[in-house]
């Protein structure tokens, strides 16, 4: 069940890219850095960006998970892409932000390095992932945005948030252990 | 169609189908004739309800199918037909496709005609065909009542044997036996209109008023037309008429007509009481008709009766010539019985009283005047009837203000920490002492809302024991089995969520004690058991919780069978099995897929049900219990919290980190000595008294590095006779704490039942004190547990 609505709305999203270059549309986004990259997610996900607040650690959760946070009033898990994307951890610095997005009815936030900006780029110039990148581990990447100076990775955050691959990488994480 | 109706319709319609459900099981059961009378009048009562508000509404599939169940169960209800599997079945189906009508029209969508073939068993069984009915009845009876357009109708003006004499009202007896029905109907017609007619002398509702006015008359038109009383129908029909002029009628003429139609409404209570005893009451109503006819059809009236009635409704009908003299009028008066007429009738008298003073006043005042009046009138008639004892609340608002309580519980616990801290501060010791007692006082206040807000959600479990009846019944007939179901306790109250959670695990329970507890009859004849087998569900209070029990007489559990069953599943080994105890074995039926059933029937066997106790209950911070004698039946205990939002709890420290245990689960708090802390096969363990005590290192647990110093406390909690101590770092104190869940796939793997917030903002994890007793004993299953 799961699956299949992810898968659907994978393609709905990735349609919707079609469609948007065939119209060459305008996406907006918003960007963010991790590590040394600059990743970018639709801003219609993202619900808000919080600066740093206390999380509390929830022993026994996958290791990416940073823990819970009191979203006003709601608990809601944090996730460290950090983390998640294997890099090594950073020290705290006042430019971190919590960005929450609701996917599937479910609220997640996730740390970021750094919130650089809201941008409108035409959906022609997003290409889809280059095949070397294309793995099990890394199919969150939905394409890549050619920017003048830059390139801007754009995430298919229910791909990135998905169980399955919490399960996953919990199972390989236990059986390495 | 207005839909706050439509809804009104669907909330009562849905507690009616679920009596009528009761009902009719019991009725099958039903030992003494009386009982079994009583009872099908009740499932009349509600079906003829249902029947008249959707028809009232329109919805067309819903009457025409609740008509040929009312038809039906009248013959039941008669004696012409008996009690069998058969008719039950039926009926019983019926009553299931009028609650699928209601779900739809709850759904928003259309209501579906009913099958076809039970609305022509329905008619069948209607016309005492019982055995040979099936869906082979009488095709031309059956179309023509289906394709009746108005059912209501239908049933009121049945022109067989009615003219058989014998009784004052000259009704036929199939007529006689639906009486009570139509009077109450006749009665409800007529306080609507009481209801209604003090809105026609107000400019701003009058339009709205007539049009309801026009509605109700029409529908008791056709509810009178069953009495054959052409002196009642005459009249109904004049004040049908009447009502469709008010909205071109002037204020004035409003008025005259208003008190006249009072006037109708005191005559047709006095008709519908006499009926009721099965006389037929008669008025000369020529003249207050025709002049009634009048005043509506041309504003004029007699010039010597107008306003000599002074707004009294008795005078009024005297000088129509309805009634005569004072005497009378007073005998007439007593026969207004019941509280709420009486209160109607002096409300009635003294808006006249008002309306005859503004009488008076209006050729010299505004005329504004006598709506105020009117309105003050209208005041005191409303504050005069009985009280209501209950209003229908949407769950929606209960839930937000619940949320709201558990915000300023968490609020209350910030302003406590902020009081304890106050005295550190440079603050006039006076000012700090008021400061206190202020917080003193929103802590005693907040405790007693909180009482309160969680009362408004409790209901009595009678509302899902009294399904299980029905249940039981089904699973009877289909296993050929005979089954008694005893209930005690239903009125013990739980909350709303608590309720809801139970619904599921009890059917399951219920079910497997039927299909895999109970015997078939020749079987336990065999084992010198009474044939028929017995189910007990009982629920009581037990402190904070509640214990629901289901006990059946059957044949018990077998501890080879599920043993053999757990170790070929690979839930334990043989070496371990010889070790655990009878309840521990016997909880192997609740792991997922383990059934010993040979083979899955539609009942039951796939080893689904019992998984799914078992996930409701962990959900509700409940524990289950099995007590099994072989060939003598098995218990089932459930005990759960009594609510599941708000409760008190511990609040520890392990590590840097604090949690909370509830408080209910806690039974002590020790401070071993480091020496006093033994291991026995591996596992800490110390002595407590008179028992050795497992120990669980919470450190270990919550993935803290272990430190060495014995200065630590053991939290000793119980669970369903287990208890174990779990090893905390620091107390950090007690408190209200508001279950927040936890519930997103990337934080369930943890020991955690939901979070709370703290007093200072940040998030608090409650732990799950019956997954920390149930995994205390293999080690190595905490690690592999997060993986699982």
């Amino acid at each position: 069940m799961t699956t299949e609505t992810q898968a659907q709305s994978t393609e709905e999203i990735n349609s919707a890219i079609d469609k948007a270059s065939a119209d060459s549309e305008l996406l907006q986004l918003v960007s963010f850095e991790v590590g040394e990259e600059e990743y970018a997610v639709p801003i219609l996900s993202v619900q808000e960006i919080n600066r740093m607040m206390q999380i509390t650690r929830v022993p026994q959760s996958p290791p990416f998970v940073e823990g819970v946070i009191n979203l006003r009033g709601k608990i809601i898990p944090v996730i460290d892409l950090r983390k998640r994307f294997g890099l090594a951890e950073l020290e705290n610095s006042d430019d971190v932000r919590i960005i929450v997005v609701e996917i599937a009815s479910r609220v997640i936030g996730f740390t970021v390095d750094r919130v650089n900006e809201v941008l409108r780029i035409n959906s022609s110039i997003v290409e889809p992932p280059p095949a070397m990148v294309s793995g099990s581990d890394t199919d969150y990447v939905q394409g890549v945005g050619k920017l003048e100076d830059r390139l801007l990775i754009l995430l298919s955050l229910d791909k990135l948030f998905t169980a399955d691959e919490i399960a996953e990488i919990e199972h390989s994480g236990s059986q390495a252990a | 169609m207005d839909p706050s109706l439509l809804q009104d319709f669907l909330t009562e319609s849905g507690e009616l189908i679920e009596q009528l459900d009761t009902d009719l099981v019991r009725l099958e059961a039903a030992d003494s004739s009386e009982e079994a009378q009583e009872l099908c009048n009740g499932c009349f009562r509600a079906l003829h309800t249902i029947k008249g508000a959707a028809s009232f509404l329109g919805l067309t599939a819903v009457t025409t199918f609740a008509h040929a169940a009312e038809d039906a169960l009248n013959k039941l209800r008669k004696g012409e037909i008996d009690v069998t599997e058969e008719v039950m079945d039926a009926l019983l189906q019926s009553a299931d496709i009028v609650k699928g009508m209601i779900d739809e029209l709850s759904a928003g969508e259309e209501a579906q005609d009913g099958p076809q073939g039970l609305i022509e068993t329905l008619h069948a069984l209607a016309e005492g065909k019982t055995q040979e009915a099936g869906a082979t009845s009488t095709p031309d009876t059956s179309s023509e009542n289906a394709a009746a357009p108005e059912p209501e109708a239908d049933d009121t003006t049945q022109p067989d044997d009615t003219d058989k004499p014998g009784t004052p009202l000259s009704l036929g007896p199939q007529k006689l036996d639906l009486l009570e029905f139509m009077v109450t109907d006749l009665k409800d017609a007529s306080k609507n209109i009481g209801d209604t007619v003090d809105g026609l002398c107000n400019d701003a509702t009058l339009e709205e008023s007539a049009t309801f006015l026009v509605e109700v008359c029409d529908e008791m038109e056709k509810t009178a037309e069953f009495f054959e009383l052409d002196e009642l129908t005459s009249l109904i029909k004049v004040l049908t008429t009447v009502s469709g002029k008010l909205n071109e009628a002037s204020h004035e003429t409003i008025e005259e007509i208003a008190i006249r139609i009072k006037a109708a409404k005191v005559l047709i209570d006095q008709q519908a009481e006499a009926l009721n005893d099965l006389r037929a009451l008669s008025w000369p109503l020529e003249t207050f008709c025709s002049r009634l006819t009048k005043l509506a059809e041309d504003g004029s009236i007699d010039p010597q009766v107008k306003g000599q009635h002074n707004g009294d409704v008795q005078a009024l009908l005297v000088l129509d010539g309805v009634i005569e003299a004072q005497a009378e009028v007073a005998s007439t008066a007593q026969t207004q019985e019941t509280l709420s007429s009486s209160a109607e009738t002096s409300a009635v008298s003294s808006q006249a009283t008002e309306a005859k003073q503004t009488d008076d006043a209006e050729e010299s005042k505004a005329v504004g005047e006598p709506e105020k009046e009117t309105e003050k009138a209208g005041a005191r008639a409303q504050a005069k009837p009985v009280a209501e004892q209950t209003i229908r609340v949407e769950v929606s608002r209960l839930e937000s203000l619940l949320n709201l309580v558990g915000q300023l519980v968490l609020n209350k616990n910030r302003v406590l920490a902020l009081t304890r801290n106050i005295k550190d501060q440079a603050i006039p010791a006076e000012m700090a002492e008021d400061f206190s007692d202020a917080a003193g006082d929103l802590d005693h206040l907040m405790s007693e809302l909180q009482v309160s807000v969680m009362r408004t959600r409790m209901q009595p479990l009678a509302k899902l024991f009294d399904r299980y009846p029905r249940v039981i019944r089904d699973m009877a007939r289909m296993t050929d089995k005979k089954i008694n179901l005893e209930i005690v306790g239903k009125d013990t109250e739980v909350d709303k969520s608590v309720l809801e959670q139970l619904a599921d695990p009890l059917v399951h329970i219920l079910r497997n004690s039927s299909d895999h507890g109970v015997e078939m009859p020749d079987i336990r004849k065999k084992a010198g058991k009474e044939e028929t087998g017995t189910i007990r569900l009982e629920a009581e209070h037990q402190g904070s919780h509640v214990r629901v029990a289901i006990t059946d007489d059957g044949n018990g559990l077998d501890r080879g069978v599920l043993g053999n069953k757990a170790v070929e599943k690979g839930l334990t080994t043989p070496e371990k099995l010889e070790q655990l105890a009878d309840e521990d074995v016997f909880a192997f039926i609740f792991a997922a897929g383990f059934s010993t059933a040979q083979q899955v029937s539609d009942l039951s066997g796939r080893g689904v049900g019992m998984d799914v106790v078992r996930t409701n209950i962990n959900k509700l911070n409940g524990t289950i219990n099995i007590f099994s004698k072989k060939g003598q039946g098995t218990t089932i205990e459930i005990l759960i919290p009594l609510t599941v939002a708000i409760m008190p709890a511990m609040v520890v420290g392990v590590g840097d980190h604090v949690y909370s245990i509830p408080l209910q689960s806690i039974v002590e708090i020790v401070r071993p000595e480091p020496e006093e802390v033994k291991s026995v096969s591996g596992h800490p363990v110390m002595k407590l008294r008179d028992i050795v005590l497992p120990l669980v290192d919470m450190r270990e647990r919550l993935n803290e590095p272990p430190i060495e110093d014995g200065g630590r406390f053991a939290v000793v909690v119980a669970i369903g006779g287990q208890r174990v101590g779990l090893c905390v770092d620091r107390l950090v104190g007690q408190q209200e704490i508001v279950i927040k869940p936890l519930d997103d796939t990337y934080t369930q793997g943890g020991p955690f039942s939901g979070a709370t917030i703290q007093e200072d903002g940040e998030v608090c994890l409650i732990l799950d004190v019956i997954q920390l007793i149930r995994n205390n004993a293999p080690t190595s299953n905490s690690e592999s547990k997060a993986a699982a």
